[in-house]
């Protein structure tokens, strides 16, 4: 029989307390790594920080993309000239309470101007009006929200996605079948690149049908098999628009596989997608300079952070809209290696 | 006692398509007597407690409560009627109090279900004072040593106004203490009129505690007399047979044992030590022996056995196997050097319960019936059916889930599993506890041929009958220290309950 | 007092407090009256949650299926009110009930199909994610996705008095009643009985199956509850709402001490757990450590949590008596 009387008492009330101590210590040896920088910030330290002078800007971006890297690398070409900027890239998680998380501790610690790529443009608006109230203006990317705030920079959705249905309809001669692949519903975004290209084809060429508009997701992946489907059951499709490049290509490598031509747009402009249209497999894409775009952005945040002019001064919402080129096979020489992203 | 019986039940028949599993057994307690119910396991003493709980029906017969004729098969009547039932699996919360216990799912409350504590409590403390029952009202049930959770099963009883208690091998993983505290309690109980139906495998206990007895074979009652006028002998034939009854009655006389066995010496130990467990062990374990170490709980037995299996590790000393020292990491290289090991519990650290007698059964030696890592059905059938037949494992079927075997059959397999491996020294730590006397003899019957065959057995038991039926040399420890080794030629049963319990 | 001792959140309240006051030494910004404010707003939810999660931990069950039940109320809030046009004192009854009955199917799922806890909440966490999307108002009318909700009273919900939010008060206030509930009622014991030996349960007439249904009943009221503190704050629901809430959910409870072998815990420590790993992954935040570290210290946290319940479940056994 087993046995064990003696001592148990004293052991346990020992081990109590050990216990709580480990806790403790777990507790405060978190904290210590972080303030010990465990070699996992992401901090890019401008010059050596004086507490009060030193401009803090942070980008909540909607998950880690192509597009939202080339936006941080273009805001910090501009922040690396300025002294005294830090700039914080995070990550929004494709979710809307992250998001609205991240903005919470970043307002709470003391940054200067955010910029934010909202997951949710109505969830996202609270957080932005918070952020109003303490007089730290907000700069949305491409996908715009519901508050009003500092400025939004975004590429021309609204009439590229015209351009590129003019585009696309010349190249099928005015008539046949098209599908769109789409984005999850939810942002502005995707209400403008859809709803330019239906009201240009409807101008241009009536007798294209747009015969599916399915969600794929913004994935490359996930449009390949969103376009299969489609092409079940529209077997004499002729051409698709991917409302990003990522969809775009998902469409092209489909095409590829099923040795199929059909006419393919993508938009924004990604280095694959231009590849992809010298080669010849992609039709054309509306290209849009993003480091350019991160730039204009940065260079407007620290105007008004360095109080030249004050948020408040904005009575009304600054918006930039991105010059663009609708590159196709004749048009992509023209955009140079470095411009590429 | 003139008095008017509390339960009369008369001609219990039950059959179940074509089987008797019951054949026209009556059964009858007065207030303040302790009966004890005994019988082989299959002999019908559990569909008996079945049928006197309502939980199934019988075929015929009639049961009179407190001279009201009762209708059977009603749990609930039962209970209400005061018939309650302790058994050997815990009915109790483990994580809640003593108090919460008492009055499990019935917790008297003030309206709105809101508990009424005050009353609950005063409630409990004046069950335990009326049955003198002495327990901490706010412990936590597993905090408490197994003992005083049996004494809180009977206060649970008790508080539903039970007049019969029905105790199912209530001293299962008690200690000797324990049982003579458990038995006071009993004793208290007959005084203040409570009914028990005693139900034991242990024939010194009936002896003890017991005043009349009933025996069941072949589920008819072939006796049913007190206590005092039956001798053991008489009673073990009743309840087996003759033939083996011979076989366990164990008489000094009659079995010829071999202390130190050849007189090679397969395992020893020199000064073993383990903090907090047990110190300065040493003994000798020869080949054709069969050695007993005994003692009270706490002793550190169990412990020496882990120890000397590899379950455990030890802190000072030497162990010993074949004339090299050894330092035993784990059971694996134990079992490389020729050791098997029975554990005390076998639910939780021997038997796979769900699956099957043969699956089991082979568990020790699959490499022995696979080849290239897949198992052989073929040779695995044969094993496992020369097993069974050996072992004479009832039901011989298998494919039965383990655990639907009655428990001297469920030990007889784990016994089995390890036999397979030809083991040359098998430790076996309470054999036969919750094993009926018939299993018990043919489980004897095997360690007997198993020692013929050369090995060296080590056997750990509290049952002092075991350890004077099949010991060649006992080894008394105490306090974590050994007391002594017997020669069990020389010694009797007196004298080492004696040095058990410290002369 | 015997009672103070055996308070089983010593331990936690202690770290709780530790934690909170290192990171106050640590960094300026933490012990400010807005980060409060930001803790508080930013966990009461998953406070809600760990409450609703104590109730199928303590029977020795779990649920996976909060995240997705909270996505559901959310989204049947959002169709209320934007497609059906239906004021707040109707819709948020209507989400709240929706939310119920989702945990009540659980429930029968694991009483009537025999299921395990385990595998019915899986399955359910897939089914009403996947009824979320179907309903999801945003997929139906895209146009709806930039509109906001502007219901006066589910907009009362996202107030403040100070720093501490109402979300924070309906937090507190679920726990104490739900801790009443456990402490002081018959039910509580039955729930803490068949948490703790089902068979002794069902022998002693307790309505098992009724008790499981109520539980997870309960912890689908939660979801729904932490639903409307969401949809509140946020103004708008969406579909992936809550995916892996459940984990941190479970955490908190466990770090709140219900065991999982059930039959051991209460709901004030789930609590405490929640805001507990709030203050970490705030207090981490503002130290500077990055968000991709945060997913891997709230899995830290919880091994650490889930160890130290075996040890003190082990702690709680006698040696030879039956383990808890």
């Amino acid at each position: 029989m087993n046995d064990d009387r003696n001592g148990q008492s004293i052991r346990g009330n020992r081990r109590d307390v050990l216990k709580s101590m480990t806790l403790g210590a777990i507790a405060a040896g978190t904290a210590a790594t972080g303030v010990l920088g465990g070699g996992v910030l992401t901090r890019s330290q401008g010059q050596a920080r004086a507490a009060d002078k030193a401009i803090k800007m942070a980008f909540i971006q909607y998950q880690p993309h192509t597009v939202s890297t080339a936006w941080a690398k273009g805001i910090q070409e501009v922040l690396s000239i300025q002294p005294d900027t830090t700039f914080q890239l995070l990550d929004g998680q494709a979710k809307a309470d992250v998001q609205i998380s991240l903005m919470d501790t970043v307002i709470n610690d003391g940054v200067n101007v955010i910029f934010v790529q909202p997951v949710d443009s109505v969830g996202i608006a609270p957080s932005i009006k918070k952020a109003g109230k303490k007089g730290i203006p907000v700069f949305t990317l491409n996908i715009d929200s519901t508050a009003p705030h500092a400025a939004h920079v975004e590429m021309n959705h609204y009439y590229g996605a015209i351009e590129i249905a003019k585009a696309m309809g010349a190249m099928l001669g005015g008539k046949g079948k098209v599908a769109i692949l789409n984005a999850p519903p939810g942002i502005i975004i995707r209400d403008q690149r859809t709803n330019g290209f239906v009201d240009g084809m409807k101008k241009n060429f009536p007798n294209i049908q747009i015969v599916a508009d399915q969600v794929a997701d913004w994935d490359r992946k996930k449009a390949q098999d969103v376009l299969t489907t489609i092409l079940t059951a529209n077997p004499d499709l002729a051409g698709v628009y991917g409302v990003n490049d990522s969809m775009a290509l998902g469409a092209m490598d489909v095409a590829k596989s099923k040795g199929l031509k059909l006419v393919i747009f993508g938009n924004d402009g990604e280095k694959d997608a231009l590849e992809a249209i010298e080669a010849g497999d992609l039709s054309g894409t509306q290209y849009t300079d993003v480091f350019q775009q991160g730039r204009f952005a940065a260079a407007t945040a620290t105007v008004l952070a360095t109080g030249g002019v004050p948020a408040t001064a904005f009575t009304s919402q600054g918006h930039l809209l991105m010059p663009y080129v609708i590159a196709t096979k004749e048009t992509v020489g023209s955009i140079g290696s470095f411009q590429r992203w | 006692m003139t008095t008017e019986s509390l339960l009369r039940a008369t001609e219990l028949t039950k059959i179940y398509g074509s089987m008797v599993a019951l054949s026209n057994a009556s059964i009858e307690v007065r207030p303040g007597e302790v009966r004890s119910l005994v019988g082989a396991n299959g002999a019908g003493k559990s569909t008996l407690i079945k049928i006197l709980t309502g939980a199934i029906s019988p075929t015929a017969g009639e049961i009179v409560i407190a001279g009201r004729k009762v209708a059977p098969g009603n749990p609930r009547r039962m209970i209400e009627l005061g018939i309650a039932g302790v058994y050997q699996h815990s009915n109790l919360a483990p994580t809640m109090s003593v108090l919460d216990n008492l009055y499990l799912g019935r917790q008297p409350t003030l309206g709105w279900g809101i508990l009424d504590r005050h009353r609950q409590r005063a409630d409990a403390l004046a069950l335990l004072s009326k049955y003198q029952i002495d327990l901490d009202l706010d412990a936590r049930i597993s905090e408490l040593p197994p003992v005083k959770q049996k004494e809180v099963e009977i206060a649970k009883a008790l508080a539903l106004e039970a007049r019969v208690m029905l105790l199912d091998e209530p001293t299962a993983w008690l200690s000797h203490s324990e049982v003579e505290r458990l038995f006071r309690t009993i004793r208290t109980l007959k005084t203040r009129g409570v009914g028990i139906i005693y139900i034991s495998h242990i024939l010194d206990e009936l002896y003890e505690i017991c005043d009349t007895v009933t025996i069941l074979r072949d589920g008819l009652v072939v006796e049913d007399c007190p206590v005092a006028s039956i001798t053991r002998p008489q009673l073990l034939k009743k309840l087996i047979g003759d033939k083996l009854a011979s076989e366990a009655s164990g008489q000094a006389g009659a079995q010829t044992r071999y202390p130190r066995g050849t007189g090679e010496t397969k395992l020893a130990c020199e000064g073993l030590s383990k903090n907090g467990a047990f110190d300065d062990v040493s003994f000798e374990l020869c080949s054709g022996e069969i050695f007993c170490v005994t003692g009270l709980i706490g002793a550190g037995r169990s412990e020496l056995m882990r120890v000397i299996f590899g379950a455990d590790s030890f802190d000072g000393g030497r162990l010993i196997i074949g004339g090299e020292e050894v330092l035993i990491k784990s059971p694996i290289s134990a079992m490389e050097r020729g050791m098997g090991f029975v554990p005390e519990d076998r639910h939780r650290d021997g038997l796979m319960l769900k699956m099957s007698v043969g699956q089991n059964l082979v568990m020790a030696i699959l490499t022995l019936i696979s080849r290239f890592g897949m198992l052989r059905p073929g040779l695995m059938a044969h094993a496992v059916s020369r097993q069974i037949s050996t072992l004479k494992i009832v039901p011989s079927n298998p494919q039965i889930a383990v655990r639907k075997l009655s428990g001297g059959n469920q030990q007889k397999v784990l016994i089995g599993k390890w036999l397979q491996k030809r083991p040359e020294i098998l430790i076996l730590d309470e054999p036969t506890v919750g094993v009926d006397v018939g299993a018990k003899a043919e489980v004897y019957a095997i360690l007997r041929s198993l020692r013929a065959a050369g090995a060296a057995i080590l056997v750990v038991s509290s049952d002092m009958e075991e350890v004077m039926t099949i010991s060649d040399r006992i080894m008394v420890m105490r306090g974590g220290r050994v007391q002594g080794i017997y020669d069990a030629n020389t010694v009797s049963e007196y004298d080492i309950v004696g040095h058990v319990g410290g002369q | 007092m015997k009672l103070l001792a055996r308070i089983p959140n010593r331990e936690l309240a202690a770290v709780f407090v530790s934690t909170v006051a290192t990171f106050s030494f640590l960094s300026a910004t933490f012990r400010t009256k807005d980060n409060i404010e930001d803790i508080l707003a930013g966990f009461s939810h998953i406070g809600l949650l760990a409450i609703g999660q104590a109730f199928p931990i303590l029977l020795g069950g779990i649920d996976l299926s909060v995240g997705s039940i909270l996505a559901l109320s959310g989204m049947i809030a959002f169709d209320g009110f934007l497609i059906f046009g239906l004021p707040g004192p109707l819709v948020i009854p209507v989400m709240l009930l929706a939310a119920t009955t989702a945990g009540a199917i659980n429930g029968l799922l694991i009483v009537k199909c025999r299921l395990q806890p385990f595998i019915a909440t899986l399955a359910t966490m897939a089914a009403y994610r996947g009824l979320t999307y179907a309903i999801s108002g945003r997929q139906i009318f895209p146009q709806l996705a930039t509109q906001s909700i502007n219901d006066d009273s589910l907009l009362g919900f996202d107030g403040n008095i100070g720093p501490f939010p109402y979300a924070f008060f309906l937090t507190v206030g679920v726990a104490v009643l739900a801790q009443l509930v456990l402490s002081f009622t018959k039910f509580g014991r039955d729930l803490f009985t068949v948490g703790g030996n089902i068979e002794a349960a069902r022998l002693s007439g307790i309505n098992v199956g009724q008790a499981i249904v109520i539980s997870y009943a309960m912890s689908g009221l939660c979801a729904g509850l932490a639903a409307l503190i969401l949809v509140s704050r946020m103004t708008t629901s969406q579909e992936n709402l809550g995916i892996g809430i459940e984990l941190s959910a479970i955490a908190a409870a466990i770090i709140g001490g219900v065991s999982l072998v059930g039959g051991t815990g209460n709901v004030i420590g789930p609590v405490i757990g929640a805001f507990l790993m709030g203050v970490i992954l705030i207090g981490l935040s503002l130290l500077g450590v990055t968000t991709y570290a945060q997913p891997v210290l709230t899995g830290a946290v919880l091994l650490g949590a889930v160890y130290y319940d075996k040890l003190a479940a082990t702690k709680r056994t006698h040696r030879t008596g039956t383990a808890a």
